[in-house]
């Protein structure tokens, strides 16, 4: 099958018959609900582009597997290219979405198994890889949606997951069979689940022994039976459900998290890539939350871009363009975007060539990447807020503005810089509420904080590799500690003038 | 990466990173390695960088296997049908986590394999 159309993925999406909830009930039509919409457009625009020739270069990638153009979610980097082109393609679909596109956690997945999936077989003379290749090859010919499925539910954090009083608080293996596997558990947090083809499912932690039935990862169907999905809720999402798109600030897209719940799941043997490996799951979490963090430097600066974007406008629709003070504001809005763009870039030009042949970010600079992510986008969000004023969460709704009584008079008091229809300045005020407080701010800050891991797992990343060793050598070379102190070398400041 | 190497002391060639980042004592690792040795087939290449980003062999973890690459150094070939080349990158040994005092026995028994 050749690249899918963003009708044909849209069409696709609805003929799974996803068993998804909502509000207590469960939603047949999901593919025009309005709360779900948005965010399929979001996943849209990933087909949308891939098939204008301005993008291709960002967009398609050329398949190691089977040397056909492939949509780059679904391409194993080979080269440190690939690995930036990565970054910039998150960037420009950012820009063009002005929100998470969610089709990444997929990407990331399939880049980190590639190489543990080789590596186990090295050690353990499975066959992981070869399954796993042909798994890939599968979603590159039918241009599919992959979700990521990385984090459990993880209950008591103080247990491991053997030890947890309810053991489904980690996917778990509850029965091995000659034709594959079951499972049972949830991921919770899932961007994009409702929206994907496939789900490829991977432990959470490193795991320990005791936790081997826990160290388990496979894929399967996004509408296999037995997998159902509880939509989570954002920040004014019901506001999706009024007739007008002005309150919604981002109208066309939006992002989209739920817990997808495993009920007794059949996995065959050849859609299993880890069962029991232990020594092997830390790496492939290691390796899927570096690619994501690598993922945030591209998508986080693609919305800033969006977000910079507003607040110039909302200083020009207020008539403040020119004071000093604005200028420095976006000025500094631009240099913390992209100096997270850098980090994201940095870690992509230092990756290196694995043993199975694909690429992998710099660990360090790709935790150093997140770890600016969980910080820069909250200062982007306030100075945006600052330049906006508190019109943003004060204006009269779309009703009081279509309100032939009403509406005058919001025309009249909410008009600012004389070129400037008042609608479009509210329609900007809103853009900037919905990125820093409405249903864009789950992606752009919350997802920034925890998404890929929380600043914490990073400060551990970071400290791993930091090298802390060779800087006190360098300190002590330069101090020349250790060298031997004679008080009679000692010259007073008089002497040394004289001298 | 240095273009050239260091020259040839023995039947192992050393190709230095830059040493911008070292995880490890390069050249303690060097010092180590089995130059002499009649068991090491002469014209072996050991691409040596002092951290994981592995600049010495073109950020390659690995030079040879499945995924051939194509660093052997002057002109000699990587790969099964060359003299060994392997690729030390920080803590890990062909792309293999090996804690650093145990870098020379590995690479050594890479180099005899």
């Amino acid at each position: 099958m050749a690249l899918r159309t963003p009708e044909e993925f849209v069409q696709s999406l609805a003929d799974l018959h996803l068993q998804i909830y909502m509000f207590g009930e469960k939603i047949d039509d999901y593919v025009n609900h309005p709360l779900i919409r948005p965010s399929i457009n979001c996943i849209a625009m990933t087909y949308e582009l891939a098939d204008m020739p301005e993008y291709e270069d960002l967009m398609l990638a050329t398949s190691h597997l089977t040397g056909k153009k492939v949509n780059r979610f679904t391409h194993i980097h080979q080269s440190t290219e690939d690995l930036s082109k990565k970054v910039k393609m998150q960037r420009l679909l950012g820009q063009k979405t002005g929100s998470c596109f969610q089709r990444c956690v997929g990407m990331d997945a399939i880049n980190a198994l590639y190489s543990v999936t080789y590596e186990t077989d090295q050690a353990r003379g499975t066959d992981y890889h070869e399954r796993f290749k042909n798994y890939v090859q599968y979603l590159q010919d039918n241009d599919l949606v992959a979700d990521g499925a990385m984090t459990d539910p993880k209950g008591d954090r103080s247990l491991p997951p053997h030890k947890q009083p309810d053991p489904d608080m980690y996917v778990h293996i509850v029965e091995k069979r000659d034709d594959g596997i079951v499972v049972r558990g949830a991921k919770a947090h899932q961007t994009g689940a409702c929206n994907s083809h496939e789900i490829i499912v991977m432990p959470t932690v490193a795991m320990r022994e005791g936790d081997e039935d826990f160290a388990v990862s496979f894929s399967c169907p996004a509408n296999a039976e037995g997998i159902y999905y509880i939509y989570g809720r954002q920040s004014c999402d019901t506001r999706k459900f009024e007739d007008s798109d002005l309150d919604v600030g981002n109208m066309r897209f939006g992002g989209q998290e739920a817990l997808m719940v495993f009920d007794d799941v059949f996995v065959p043997w050849d859609r299993v890539y880890m069962c029991g490996e232990l020594e092997f799951s830390g790496a492939l979490v290691e390796r899927f939350a570096g690619f994501h963090r690598q993922s945030y430097g591209g998508c986080k600066v693609g919305v800033g871009d969006v977000l910079i974007g507003a607040a110039g406008l909302a200083a020009d629709y207020n008539g403040a363009a020119k004071a000093s003070h604005i200028k420095d504001k976006l000025i500094e809005m631009t240099h913390l975007n992209e100096t997270l763009f850098s980090c994201g870039l940095a870690c992509s030009y230092e990756g290196v060539k694995m043993p199975a042949g694909n690429y992998q970010i710099d660990m360090l600079l790709a935790n150093v990447c997140k770890q600016n992510i969980t910080r820069f986008p909250y200062e982007i969000a306030r100075l945006a807020e600052d330049i906006a004023g508190g019109l943003m969460v004060t204006m009269p709704s779309a009703q009081d503005l279509a309100s032939e009584k009403l509406g005058p008079i919001v025309e009249k008091y909410f008009a600012a810089q004389c070129d400037t229809p008042t609608i479009d300045r509210m329609r900007i005020m809103r853009l900037i509420e919905n990125l820093t407080i409405g249903a864009g701010a789950v992606g752009y800050r919350t997802e920034s904080m925890h998404g890929a891991g929380s600043p914490q797992a990073q400060r551990i990343m970071i400290a791993r590799q930091s090298n802390l060793n060779h800087k006190k050598e360098l300190a002590k070379a330069i101090a020349e500690v250790g060298k031997p102190w004679k008080n009679e070398d000692i010259k007073s400041p008089t002497a040394v003038k004289q001298h | 990466m240095t273009d050239e190497g260091t020259p040839a002391e023995g039947r192992v060639k050393v190709v230095y990173c830059g040493g911008c980042n070292p995880h490890i004592d390069r050249a303690a690792v060097a010092a180590g390695l089995p130059v002499d040795d009649p068991d090491v087939p002469a014209g072996t290449t050991v691409h040596l960088s002092g951290c994981p980003r592995a600049c010495a062999s073109d950020h390659q973890l690995v030079a040879e296997g499945e995924e051939q690459a194509e660093v052997g150094a002057e002109g000699a070939p990587a790969g099964p049908e060359g003299p060994p080349v392997v690729v030390v990158a920080g803590e890990l040994v062909d792309g293999v986590p090996t804690p650093a005092q145990e870098i020379v026995p590995a690479v050594t028994r890479k180099l005899k394999e």
